[in-house]
């Protein structure tokens, strides 16, 4: 969805900041499919991060000109996500159904995936879609702000470093959170594994 | 056997094939265009004031020579009050005088005579011996006592009736 061709973000800023709203489209365009993961991940639900996403822009959209590009757009606009999926998660408790995605069928050429496959571990003994489903169950046992950081170091692939920024705390906090998230998620999983 | 480290982490990059339906994202932005549209129209004109406004101040930046054109107005100010040019609280300081009760006979003295050349000393509310430290305003019970009045021939009072 990424277009090379796009101009950078400062540019892209400064003209919205301007009024001109091709160039909040053009952000949009550039990022709306990264912050749609980041919420979905954390909600596990196709319409909450549908709801959010468009929150999150629109607040995003409010708050431009006070946006004086001492962060990256792209630390900036995460962090807001974040912020409002964090809210968003605990102000909702418990009361929540999956609603996941479907895989890419790319998934089944997945080179990773066959490896781990052929490996002796849980994804041998079942199938694509109870292995979304098992995946996401876990991830839903995590608190909302380890889930935040798996998010985004695992899944989005983002540096430690970013996601301190983003979320606003040391470097430390964000490898102490992803390693107890980790031990929880190997514990979740042999769970599945056993029944 | 359970999952280690390594095999984890490919497993969560999996859920990268999590993908919405085609062309989500294109229908996505026209919603957010449409919500805009509409929030717009509902949004009072001085909400959309204040938040532009409040925007504007996060982009606010003092210029350096401001504060350079404060310091230079603070001592051309201070320069002219202390040198005695203009003194804003003469008024005020002569009000001040007024004030009555001091002690000893000389501040005594003073103050009666300044309350009296001003012209604004009741000589009859005082009760001034030469023995009394102080100056002392006598108010009668009369003074202070509310107004009464007089309503078709009856005395109107804030006391409980006990006519019935």
């Amino acid at each position: 969805m990424e277009d090379q061709n796009l101009p950078d973000d400062e540019t892209l800023v400064r003209r919205a900041q301007n009024g001109e709203t091709r160039a909040f489209d053009l952000l949009w365009q550039k990022y709306s499919p990264r912050i749609y993961s980041l919420i979905y991940n954390m909600t596990a639900n196709h319409e909450d991060s549908n709801d959010l996403l468009l929150e999150v822009f629109a607040k995003a959209y409010r708050s431009i000109n006070g946006f004086r590009g001492k962060s990256s757009f792209y630390t900036w606009i995460h962090a807001i996500a974040v912020n409002m999926t964090i809210n968003f998660v605990k102000k909702r408790g418990r009361r929540f159904q999956l609603s996941l995605d479907d895989l890419d069928t790319n998934v089944q050429n997945d080179k990773e995936l066959i490896d781990l496959a052929a490996t002796n571990s849980p994804i041998r003994e079942v199938d694509l879609s109870e292995l979304q489903q098992r995946l996401n169950e876990a991830m839903m046992k995590l608190s909302v702000e380890h889930r935040a950081v798996v998010t985004m170091f695992d899944i989005q692939g983002m540096p430690h470093a970013e996601i301190a920024k983003i979320l606003g705390i040391p470097e430390a906090t964000v490898r102490s959170r992803l390693f107890y998230a980790h031990r929880q998620l190997q514990n979740y999983l042999e769970e599945f594994r056993k029944k | 056997m359970m999952l280690d480290e390594q095999q984890l982490q490919k497993l969560l990059r999996i859920k990268r094939f999590e993908q919405p339906p085609p062309g989500y994202f294109d229908r996505a932005l026209i919603e957010f265009h449409r919500r805009q549209r509409e929030e717009l129209l509902r949004r009072s004109a001085t909400l959309i004031w204040w938040e532009r406004f409040v925007s504007g101040l996060g982009n606010f930046r003092v210029p350096s020579y401001a504060y350079g054109a404060a310091f230079g107005a603070f001592v051309v100010v201070a320069t002219i009050v202390g040198s005695g040019l203009w003194a804003p609280y003469q008024d005020t300081a002569d009000l001040s005088a007024n004030r009555v009760v001091l002690s000893g006979p000389e501040a005594q003295e003073v103050a009666v005579n300044r309350l009296a050349l001003s012209g604004n000393l009741d000589w009859s509310t005082f009760h001034h011996t030469a023995s009394s430290p102080k100056v002392v305003p006598v108010i009668r019970p009369s003074q202070t006592a509310l107004p009464r009045y007089v309503l078709d021939g009856r005395p109107v009072s804030y006391e409980a009736s006990f006519s019935f």
